[in-house]
């Protein structure tokens, strides 16, 4: 493909507390590319990107197994400054992150512990990354108040030009546009374009299409297993694995089409929910949408089996928020009576 | 059915104003008797003077020499316990994990320290003396609340660091800080307030307390002037005052009660001035 590797990661094992976070990746990263991470929550996306810079162990009882190469060097290997590791990987989180101080400190503050002492070297730097990252504009006349008074969108800019200020090689992102609105996670989105052509990036996100916009190359991992990597265009149009599939149709097909609704969010026993919900079934023609809403105890607990069993499809189940759930229910072509 | 739930509501709700009002009632009461009945009574001499002879008969004289006591005697001890307990708090919340069996472990031994009456510690830090040769002195008595105060500080500042989002100190990380670094820069800086609080609320109980300076400070009419002589305290001076079967000296007593809030009340308020003022210099 014309492009170097950057991180070569063979057979990484993490488990958090006895229980498989992620289960033997192996998987070449190329340098100055954008890599999309994608899959449902939980499928270990942020812990994959954590041990990219060890982030991951100040996490109670973890255990990492195989290796992470970055230029050849596994970063667990002995000897390996871990300071030294993560100057070399920026990182922008979900939420952005200010450091308690001024903005012109926030972005000081990695060339500083990192020995950088001359105060007009600093400055020269702090303009550097915050026209970087087209902040400078903006905060030029306010370099020296708190970071913590910027909108949330420049503070994003301000982490960005936060972890270039140390002149990293790759940029990881955990969802970094997800908290931002529109306009300030395309800004965010624009300036991953610009960096990668200097930077390997890999970035951690939920938005398909966000992937689809950005990615050159895509990750996706379902349950702590990487599924299905390779090139953006590969996997988002010829998936060759059937839970890719899924996922990434799951997301583009179009909603099922609802027939009815019914509420049982007041309903309190389990046997008069099943019975309203027999009843609704028997007046809408098979193969069409039934919505329940209702209750951890009338429709979450046992519902879903019971109607299974009975020959109908559950579609999905969601929790709508604390006590509220949400099923959809295809009416099965061979039914029995609820 | 609803007519239950709302009848509940009224009722809970109406405890509450209730105990409320108790509880602000009575520390309105305790302040109201302290200032009513010494405050007439507070005059300069009372402020700037030693004890006279016969100061206890009702004669001449003050209590400075139990003001400055009590003073040196808070802040040192707060300080020797601030000083050693910033470190064990940076420990827990910094180097130590969320959920660390460690940090489960110091936390629980804390409290315990915590919720031992101060008469224990008065009586452990005299058995100590006694072991040691030295007598009541101000630097048994520094030591003494200093214990007193240790693990109120350390949780107080424990509390206030497990505020601090993990997500913070993973940025901190992330630009290759060590601990000592994300600890000192960022989560000290974010927490310093609270920090501050916590020292104050140790330093409140620390100068109040009288059992923990009954057997280790010894009392004495004039002004500390040597770590290993006796030093008098307010709490003590308002037991002796109040200990006395005249009502001149009682008042005297509460008087010294006053002065003795106004110290806790004064020095709190300057901490929190001082902070508005650097916060404010901070943001200009």
């Amino acid at each position: 493909m014309g492009f170097d590797t950057r991180i070569r990661v063979k057979d990484l094992t993490v488990w958090y507390a006895g229980h498989l976070a992620l289960n033997h990746v192996s998987v070449d990263i190329p340098d100055r590319r954008i890599t999309a991470v994608i899959g449902p929550s939980g499928c270990g996306k942020t812990t994959f990107l954590k041990s990219l810079n060890r982030l991951i162990e100040l996490q109670q009882e973890v255990k990492v197994a195989g290796q992470v190469l970055i230029d050849g060097e596994d970063i667990y290997g002995h000897g390996v400054e871990v300071t030294h590791l993560r100057k070399k990987v920026g990182l922008l989180l979900q939420r952005p992150q200010v450091l308690p101080m001024s903005i012109y400190e926030n972005v000081a503050y990695g060339p500083r512990i990192h020995g950088t002492r001359n105060r007009r070297q600093l400055q020269q730097t702090v303009e550097q990354y915050l026209r970087e990252s087209s902040l400078w504009d903006e905060v030029k006349d306010r370099l020296h108040t708190p970071a913590s008074r910027l909108s949330i969108g420049q503070q994003q800019r301000l982490c960005l030009a936060r972890a270039l200020a140390v002149e990293p090689e790759v940029i990881l992102g955990d969802e970094p546009t997800s908290a931002l609105d529109p306009i300030s996670a395309e800004r965010i989105e624009q300036k991953l374009q610009e960096l990668k052509g200097r930077y390997s990036v890999v970035l951690v996100t939920h938005s398909l299409r966000q992937a689809q916009r950005l990615a050159d190359e895509v990750m996706f991992f379902y349950l702590g297993d990487l599924i299905e990597h390779g090139p953006a265009d590969q996997v988002f149009h010829r998936p060759q694995f059937q839970k890719t599939k899924n996922y990434l149709s799951g997301r583009f097909i179009e909603e099922p089409k609802i027939h009815r609704e019914l509420d049982l969010r007041q309903s309190t026993a389990q046997g008069e929910a099943i019975r309203a919900v027999g009843g609704e079934l028997a007046t809408v023609a098979y193969g069409e949408v039934l919505k329940i809403l209702g209750n951890e105890l009338t429709v979450a607990d046992g519902l879903p089996n019971s109607l299974r069993s009975a020959g109908h499809e559950i579609l999905e189940i969601r929790r709508l928020n604390k006590t509220d759930w949400e099923i959809l229910v295809q009416k099965g072509t061979d039914t029995y009576a609820v | 059915m609803m007519n239950r739930r709302k009848l509940e509501e009224q009722l809970v709700k109406a405890l509450m104003i209730a105990a409320t009002l108790v509880v602000s009632s009575s520390l309105m009461l305790i302040l109201v008797t302290i200032v009513w009945k010494g405050l007439p009574v507070l005059t300069l001499e009372m402020l700037t003077k030693t004890p006279e002879g016969g100061y206890y008969l009702g004669k001449g004289g003050g209590i400075l020499n139990a003001i400055l006591g009590s003073i040196v005697v808070g802040l040192a001890a707060i300080a020797l316990a601030s000083l050693t307990g910033l470190p064990v708090a940076l420990y827990l919340n910094v180097y130590l994990g969320r959920r660390s069996k460690m940090a489960v472990a110091v936390r629980f031994a804390l409290d315990t320290l915590w919720g031992i009456p101060s008469i224990v510690y008065g009586a452990f830090g005299f058995t100590i003396m006694v072991m040691l040769g030295m007598q009541a002195s101000l630097l048994a008595a520094i030591i003494t609340v200093a214990l007193l105060v240790f693990p109120i500080t350390v949780r107080g500042m424990d509390e206030v660091l497990q505020m601090v989002p993990d997500d913070l100190k993973e940025a901190s990380f992330a630009l290759g800080s060590t601990n000592l670094e994300t600890a000192g820069r960022v989560v000290m800086r974010r927490a310093f307030s609270g920090l501050l609080t916590a020292v104050l609320v140790a330093f409140g109980r620390g100068i109040g307390d009288a059992a923990s300076v009954l057997f280790t400070a010894g009392f004495t009419d004039s002004l500390p002037h040597s770590l290993f002589g006796p030093v008098a305290t307010l709490p003590l001076a308002i037991f002796f005052q109040l200990a006395t079967p005249f009502p001149e000296v009682q008042a005297r007593g509460y008087a010294s009660a006053l002065v003795l809030t106004a110290i806790v009340l004064a020095i709190s308020l300057a901490c929190r001035l001082l902070m508005a003022g650097s916060s404010r210099a901070q943001s200009k």
